[in-house]
């Protein structure tokens, strides 16, 4: 094992001064392993950084470097690997922040933009149809804005808005229904959380959303949020601190509170004869540090046979999803996905759980199209299936 | 370059063929942050076209392309290096070799691999390890470092002083001859293999590699602490002679250990010391063996530290990463010396002296890889954005390779940059052999031109020495670094 320390982000010139362009990057980088080109390697688009924005040379900000730019998943394997402790994934995020700031963002990030203002969602649908994918539970109602629950449930846009994705908050709400947890939501008062905003450069604009849904926790008296996306989760963890000071938020990803529930026998879990594997989602573990909580919450169900995928915890694949790389690039992040899918049949699971829709989704697309016997499942699945 | 060239070559690679100016940019550095305003006067490092073979036949079809059109060839894989050794400086074709990577075969009778040139060590021995094997030898930036990049360097590193250079691990290679031509070779070929370790590219292209390797045995390490230089010596000393050879043998000085412990990376207080790190390899009774011989050696001498075990291991674990360094500066600038072992204190005695005179920060670290020699690294702080400032500094790296010389050292490479030192590196007679096989296997001078055997009209040795000399002076008269 390497020894790998990030060091805190010191600003972009300064870090990409640092940079000593070894390439220790190069082989991590999903994107670079499907592009093949030195421009679209992490030490190619911090030299090219350093000329434009440390050396002020301007001109040099082209399309084709917007485009790299804009190619990235922002899964943070190349912090992993820097040999000068760079974190990289903040230098992605504040080059896209001055590209947009520019003016030369690409244009499927305004549209997102301009989307999320009106929107307060990253779909085309009114966010007072937050709830709609509710409507398939027992008692819809019980999503219905509370205040004074013990726990708020933040869903998140893509399990909100997109059927397939639909299926995490269903079996959460399922669990939660099951186990007794007193829970609720923000129902159409849930804003998206920042996150898509954050990740193409628009801060500012990102703060206005996330001001919003602590001012709405607030209102609720809620004092313990789960999140089920891990991209929410760590604009919760980390970009919401300055909003929430002087509040006090216990802030979980659903893996983590269901290893809770588990903990506190208040979950009984059936058997399941599986070989299953696990997906780390970058937010969730690059970013947000969460390695252990599902691989217990898998390795507590009895029957199932856990295998590790070849590259897991810090050193995992990314999905392609991430970064907003689908709104630019979709046939990039799909050639990244079946990057992850050639991992999973070599080790044999029957199913790969993940804990992220967006993974989920971009794994359950990779799997189909390589025609393999696999089912994609969220954790939060998998726990409601040893449940029945 | 000829525009049908580049369109017959765009047309055959399509999407893994680019002439974009914006991508052959990339291509026109290595490591080094030389700046534009000295390179591109004198060299054209922007490559005409980059094309991405993902086999031999591929290459061989590049190579016969540019040798029926002269066309000057540049492979590259990791561009670790930073003596433009992958960088072209007369344009023409980049071969990016990266696409031909991948383990081909393990024979566990014979106990070799045979892997594809494009492959990094550190892909190598992640898909060794499992089945229980490892390398006997690998690059100190085996993260980044192709399997024949190195190869094509002089192979010396992590390993070497147990197992020897990588040409003592190579029992053959696949190699495309500069006219196209793809050959096998081993030692007892015509050409022998021997001809293309340590000669960067220059004589063709290398695409396959069978090496050695070792079973994966379990190791233990040690992290002494001296006060003094020449402690340390006596130490390497009685190392290198005792019985059980170490797998890796590597040390730093004082100002190493204080750069560190102030960027926040040292695994404890070292910082008034050298430090030795040892790394041994072998079976359970082995390493009893060298336990009990340390302490023996060691564990009596009060002015010795010996840190516990769980922090010789940090050592060993943070192996790849010594460039972490560069937080302290923006910008480092130094040179890589071959060194015999016996004079390291008084090149480092010598260095310290150097240090002062030109209020430089000199930062000195590196392996033993033989048991007569050494590779070592000094380094200093510099800022490449005070271009005025940067260039006078870049003097200082004269000045480095002029105290190794003093002490039977020279620079470990050639490539572009130490091409002023060729005198010092080679004998003679040895250059004119080298320059010979150049003639033979390369008549036109198509592979990787500019490199290894003659120094270009602007860094012929008189002028580079004038040149740096003054540059030199004007930085101890004003007292600029770029640093400052």
């Amino acid at each position: 094992m390497r020894e790998i320390i990030t060091k805190p982000f010191t600003g972009m010139e300064d870090e990409a001064l640092i940079c000593g362009r070894c390439g220790y990057c190069r082989s991590a980088c999903p994107v670079y392993n499907v592009v093949g080109w030195e421009s679209a390697t992490p030490r190619g688009k911090i030299a090219k950084a350093k000329e434009i924005f440390s050396q002020g040379k301007h001109t040099e900000l082209s399309a084709e470097f917007v485009q790299r730019m804009a190619q990235c998943t922002l899964c943070g394997a190349c912090a992993q690997e820097c040999s000068t402790g760079i974190d990289t994934r903040k230098m992605w995020l504040e080059l896209r922040k001055r590209i947009a700031a520019l003016g030369r963002e690409p244009k499927a990030y305004k549209a997102l933009r301009d989307n999320l203002q009106e929107k307060k969602n990253i779909s085309n649908f009114s966010n007072d149809e937050r709830l709609e994918w509710a409507q398939d539970l027992d008692d819809p109602a019980v999503l219905k804005p509370r205040a004074g629950a013990a726990v708020g449930y933040f869903v998140g846009c893509v399990s909100s808005f997109f059927p397939q994705a639909a299926q995490v908050p269903l079996a959460i709400a399922e669990i939660f229904s099951k186990v007794g947890v007193d829970f609720t939501s923000l129902g159409g008062e849930e804003w998206c959380c920042g996150f898509p905003l954050i990740s193409t450069g628009f801060v500012d604009e990102a703060r206005q959303f996330i001001r919003h849904n602590v001012d709405k926790i607030r209102q609720l008296g809620i004092h313990t949020l789960v999140a089920s996306c891990p991209s929410c989760y760590s604009v919760w963890k980390e970009d919401s601190r300055e909003a929430l000071q002087g509040y006090d938020l216990e802030i979980l990803h659903t893996t983590e509170y269901l290893v809770r529930l588990i903990k506190e026998g208040r979950l009984s879990l059936q058997e399941i004869p599986e070989t299953v594997t696990y997906h780390d989602p970058c937010d969730l573990g690059r970013t947000s540090g969460i390695y252990d909580a599902p691989r217990e919450i898998i390795r507590s169900i009895p029957g199932v046979r856990f295998v590790e995928l070849p590259h897991h915890r810090e050193q995992a694949l990314c999905c392609g999803g991430g970064g907003t790389l689908q709104s630019v690039d979709a046939a990039l992040a799909a050639k990244i996905a079946r990057l992850r899918a050639g991992e999973i049949r070599s080790v044999g699971a029957t199913v790969v759980v993940s804990a992220c829709q967006q993974c989920e989704q971009m794994l359950t697309a990779a799997v189909r199209e390589a025609k393999m016997p696999v089912r994609v499942l969220d954790v939060s699945q998998l726990v409601l299936e040893a449940m029945d | 370059m000829e525009a049908g060239v580049m369109e017959q070559l765009k047309q055959q690679f399509g999407v893994r063929a680019t002439d974009s100016l914006f991508e052959c940019g990339f291509y026109s550095r290595d490591m080094a942050p030389v700046p534009s305003l000295l390179v591109d006067p004198l060299f054209n490092t922007r490559p005409d076209i980059v094309v991405r073979p993902v086999d031999a036949v591929e290459t061989a079809g590049i190579l016969k392309t540019a040798f029926a059109d002269n066309i000057p060839i540049t492979p590259r894989a990791g561009a670790s290096t930073v003596y433009f050794n992958s960088v072209p400086v007369k344009g023409g074709i980049v071969i990016d070799l990266n696409l031909i990577a991948g383990i081909e075969d393990i024979d566990e009778a014979a106990m070799t691999v045979t892997v594809r040139a494009g492959t990094t060590w550190l892909e190598l021995e992640k898909y060794l390890n499992p089945l229980g094997f490892a390398l006997k030898s690998f690059p100190s930036s085996a993260p980044a470092a192709s399997i024949g990049g190195w190869f094509s360097m002089m192979g010396y590193g992590i390993g070497s002083i147990k197992y020897g250079s990588l040409l003592s691990q190579v029992q053959s290679i696949e190699v495309i001859l500069p006219t196209g031509e793809c050959r096998w070779l081993t030692n007892d070929t015509k050409p022998p293999l021997a001809w293309f370790a340590a000669s960067e590219g220059t004589l063709g292209i290398i695409t396959r590699l069978t090496l050695e390797i070792r079973r994966l045995s379990s190791m233990k390490h040690f992290l002494l602490a001296f006060t003094d230089v020449g402690e340390m010596r006596r130490a390497l000393e009685s190392i290198i002679n005792a019985p059980v050879v170490p797998y890796n043998l590597h040390f730093a000085d004082k100002r190493y250990a204080l750069a560190m412990q102030s960027l926040g990376f040292s695994p404890s207080d070292t910082a008034s010391s050298c430090t030795l790190g040892i790394d041994y390899e072998g079976s359970r009774a082995e390493l009893d063996i060298v336990q009990n011989m340390i302490i023996r050696l060691f564990g009596d001498d009060r002015t010795i530290r010996l840190f516990p075990e769980e922090e010789a291991r940090q050592e060993w674990t943070g192996k790849f990463n010594a460039l972490r360094l560069k937080r302290g500066g923006p910008s480092v600038l130094g040179g890589e010396i071959w060194l015999p072992v016996k004079t390291l204190p008084g090149y480092l005695a010598d260095i310290k002296k150097k240090a002062d005179c030109y209020g430089l920060d000199l930062i000195s670290y590196g392996h033993v890889v033989t048991r007569e020699r050494a590779a070592v690294m000094t380094l200093f702080y510099t800022n490449e954005t005070r271009i005025g400032s940067y260039i006078l500094d870049l003097a200082m790296v004269k000045k480095i390779h002029d105290v190794g010389y003093r002490h039977g050292g020279w620079p470990y490479g050639v490539g572009l940059w130490n091409t002023p030192y060729l005198g010092r590196i080679f004998t003679l007679p040895y250059l004119n052999e080298l320059r010979l096989r150049k003639q033979m296997l390369d008549g036109r001078g198509i592979m990787n031109p500019g490199k290894l055997y003659r120094a270009p009209f602007f860094l012929n040795p008189v002028s580079f020495a004038v040149g740096m000399g003054t540059l030199a002076a004007v930085r101890r008269i004003t007292g600029r670094s770029g640093r400052r």
